[in-house]
């Protein structure tokens, strides 16, 4: 497994983890706290997807003269694509979800800006992080 | 997905040229042993130039190592 495979890895982790605790306090916290004081809360529980971070910083380079080839850049890049286009679909939905729903005259907070703006980079990086090790092949299998 | 229709004789020439290791396959022709181990499994088909610089590793023709189905 090579290191754009570790940390990628980390960022599919961190980000289901992140998710996954967030809806689970968001879950409990409606009932005890009420709206909108537990999506408040909840929402805090995102933050540790930010650990994705340090992936760069955690796991060393690679060993061996050569640690990039074409073969590397082509996947770095049909990921990239993938995770640019995952992240349009969100921006997409996000945008004609409320219009669809509560119509041309309806208003929405402004809160809601950040939030689209940080479910689409998530998801950018979720979905660039699960093509990669997808291309690589799950990774460490012939090596 | 289409399936790859090259097929390679890498691992063939690899030990016929003195059991030469997929890693030093990998520092002749420039990438890491990840993608020669890829190109040998048929998982991924190297570029033109990449092809070249395999074939020349090994002192054959392109054609030779490599085989469109």
């Amino acid at each position: 497994m090579n290191r754009t495979q570790k940390i990628a890895w980390l960022f599919v982790i961190t980000i289901s983890l992140a998710v996954v605790s967030s809806l689970v306090a968001f879950a409990v916290l409606h009932f005890i706290f009420g709206m909108p004081k537990a999506a408040m809360i909840s929402s805090s529980f995102i933050a540790i997807a930010g650990f994705g971070g340090f992936g760069p910083m955690i796991f060393p380079k690679d060993k061996g003269k050569i640690v990039c080839d074409e073969r590397d850049t082509s996947i770095n890049r049909k990921a990239a694509l993938a995770g640019f286009a995952a992240s349009y679909l969100v921006v997409g939905l996000a945008c004609m979800l409320p219009f669809s729903i509560l119509g041309p005259r309806a208003t929405i907070p402004v809160v809601w800006l950040p939030n689209i703006f940080m479910a689409a980079g998530l998801t950018s990086f979720f979905v660039h992080s699960v093509v990669i090790l997808v291309l690589y092949g799950r990774g460490g299998r012939n090596e | 997905m289409s399936k790859i229709k090259i097929k390679n004789k890498l691992r063939q020439f690899r030990f016929e040229n003195n059991q030469m290791t997929q890693a030093e396959l990998a520092d002749k022709a420039e990438v890491t042993r990840q993608t020669i181990i890829a190109i040998e499994a048929g998982q991924y088909s190297p570029s033109l130039e990449l092809a070249i610089k395999i074939s020349k590793a090994f002192g054959k023709k392109v054609d030779d190592v490599f085989e469109y189905e």
